[in-house]
């Protein structure tokens, strides 16, 4: 009989060769293929179908709470400031990239590229809703609503009358959301942006190299809170919607993006109130794994483009090593055993100023190399290694196109646009996201809802909009 | 906002806006007094000056001045001879014009460039671009793009 203590690749459950995982697998993978179907997605039922969301929200954070919803199926309305609209569709990288049109009023200003993905799949209506004769408008599209999203200062709408505690007597069902800032509390009126949040939330403290290491607190580029913290308020909605579905009862959910960005800050604050250590910036190493960082390479993998993006900066990999047997692995490869003797336990090499020489060492390693090669020769080592993508390897790979993640479409009014956010949250195979349109100009559907839906007459919305309410 | 120019002979503030002067070499005048001053500014602060040059004319005025010392009058935007009206516009060599592109990198047809207005009652916008019918243009290059075998799928 086999010693039980020892471990037989046989007995394990699962492929014994390479041959079998490929035979093991192709089913499988066919299976997957089948039933999520992806670029079919538009012949599946929607999830969300039949819910009708307000969106009075401006810039990506409460917009795109509410384009998850539109994308899942929800029948989304999005109200703008007459001619004024969502500033977000003034906001585009270095004042450029526009699509158009925005507005007839202003035929030659478009709408910055910045806005898509922000209010996939939604009507647009304009509509000045703090103003007396619009009141009436707003509640009529309340009582036929499931839900509203803001994002005014707190106590605006309920200086207007269309706060939770209005609202909630016209149609008890009804679920309001705010998003902002701070909340009440003692900064009430502080505004909301991205950078507040990954700054207040201690977010921005510990990202980045520590200054020892020339480095600062670093914020994204990108406005990932505004992302993350949309994509909270749509949990808590799907939530508030279950609940309604138990008691009947509406909800108002109140959402401070502050508040979200600390719990992207992981134990930082508990690790604080148990030891009184302020944690400290770690940049693209580990705290609690080594190896598992971000190295620089010696030469780039586009030495002759004319892109400064690629021909310096195609040159960052991201290699893990952290349990012993990949460590000793590691060492092997870039011939310094004697590290792995000095670092045997990870314990060891966890620490500080461990990390400081091993990371010395790979980059020295790897200073004559090019970011390909160094991918090339720690994967064929058994080890991971991935080279750190830019937007056009982003665009380029394989992975994201077979499933489904990037992709270009026809946009009804934009034509030729590239796809990724709607299709970048995971695979459905009963109700799958999908994206129809991103946005459209402002007031674009103040036919269909007024007179559509609300049953206003042309001549009435014709009024309206001499005198600037719509 | 810009480093200003306190000018010491009449206790004037001048207001120098980051607009035109956020990276600027010149002579600005007060607009009190009229006494030019050489400032060369990077990034909003002073580099050099203000140093006085007398009898040397201005290239451009401050946009707005007041002094403190005397309950605040100022000069708003906008005086003739003394402040420059305000335009709320980056100097001309900040006016970068838009790449302004018909077609995707894979060569199909996109809408960014400017359109004619087209809204119909109140506001409301068709927003189907049937790019046959209002971008005949766009739509015969892309014929001849479909043609030479330009269009890809990605």
């Amino acid at each position: 009989m086999a010693d039980p203590r020892e471990v037989r690749l046989e007995d394990l459950p699962g492929p014994k060769s390479r041959e079998e995982l490929e035979d093991m697998k192709a089913p499988y993978e066919e299976y997957c293929r089948k039933l999520f179907d992806v670029g079919n997605e538009f012949v599946k039922p929607m999830a969300l179908e039949g819910v009708r969301w307000l969106s009075c929200t401006m810039y990506i954070f409460t917009p795109h709470a509410v384009a998850n919803l539109g994308e899942l199926g929800a029948e989304v309305i999005k109200i703008e400031f007459p001619r004024v609209a969502d500033p977000m569709r003034h906001t585009s990288p270095f004042n450029e990239c526009y699509f158009y049109p925005l507005h007839d009023t202003r035929p030659k200003s478009g709408t910055g590229i910045g806005v898509l993905n922000a209010n996939v799949n939604e009507y647009y209506i304009s509509l000045d809703y703090h103003r007396k004769e619009a009141q009436e408008v707003l509640y009529k599209l309340v009582k036929m609503s499931d839900g509203l999203t803001e994002c005014y200062r707190p106590g605006t709408f309920d200086r207007w009358k269309q706060s939770y505690r209005y609202l909630q007597e016209i149609n008890p069902r009804f679920i309001y959301v705010w998003g902002g800032g701070f909340g009440y509390g003692p900064k009430a009126f502080g505004g909301s942006y991205d950078i507040l949040g990954q700054a207040h939330a201690g977010l921005a403290s510990i990202t980045g190299f520590h200054e020892d290491f020339g480095g600062h607190p670093v914020k994204h580029s990108n406005w990932c809170i505004d992302w993350y913290s949309g994509t909270q308020i749509t949990i808590a909605i799907l939530a508030a919607l279950y609940w309604r579905r138990k008691t009947g009862l509406g909800t108002m959910i109140e959402f401070s993006q502050v508040q979200a960005a600390t719990r992207c800050c992981g134990y930082t604050v508990p690790l604080y109130g148990r030891f009184g250590i302020v944690r400290q910036r770690w940049g693209n190493w580990d705290t609690q794994l080594c190896v598992h960082g971000i190295i620089i390479c010696g030469k780039s993998d586009y030495p002759d483009e004319k892109n400064p993006q690629l021909r310096n900066e195609a040159r960052y990999v991201m290699v893990s090593a952290f349990n012993d047997p990949d460590f000793k692995e590691l060492c092997s490869v870039i011939k310094r055993n004697d590290l792995y003797e000095k670092y045997k336990t990870h314990k060891e090499r966890v620490r500080a100023e461990a990390q400081v020489e091993i990371y010395r060492e790979l980059e020295k390693w790897a200073a004559d190399k090019s970011r390909s090669e160094v991918v090339r020769i720690l994967t064929e080592a058994g080890l991971l290694a991935a080279p750190v993508k830019n937007d056009k390897e982003v665009y380029e790979s394989e992975h994201f196109r077979q499933r489904g993640t990037v992709r270009w479409m026809d946009d009804p009014m934009l034509g030729d646009v590239i796809a990724q956010s709607t299709y970048s949250t995971g695979l459905f195979s009963e109700t799958p996201r999908r994206k129809f349109w991103d946005f459209r100009p402002v007031g674009a559907d103040n036919i269909k809802i007024y007179h559509e839906l609300l049953g206003y007459p042309i001549s009435t919305i014709q009024e309206w909009y001499e005198k600037g309410i719509i | 906002m810009c480093d200003i120019i306190w000018c010491k002979k009449c206790n004037t503030v001048n207001y120098l806006d980051p607009y035109c002067f956020w990276n600027w070499e010149g002579k600005v005048n007060c607009a009190e007094c009229g006494e030019v001053y050489y400032i060369h500014m990077i990034q909003g602060h002073m580099y050099k000056g203000p140093e006085p040059r007398p009898g040397e004319k201005p290239d451009i005025h401050p946009l707005y001045a007041d002094k403190p010392y005397d309950g605040y009058t100022n000069y708003p935007p906008g005086v003739e001879g003394k402040t420059r009206p305000y335009n709320c516009t980056p100097r001309h060599i900040y006016l970068g014009r838009a790449d302004q592109r018909k077609f995707s990198i894979r060569n199909r047809p996109m809408r960014a460039w400017p359109q004619p207005p087209s809204a119909g009652i109140a506001g409301s916008q068709g927003f189907y671009w049937d790019i046959k019918k209002l971008s005949p243009e766009v739509w015969e290059e892309y014929m001849e793009k479909i043609k030479k075998g330009e269009v890809r799928d990605w």
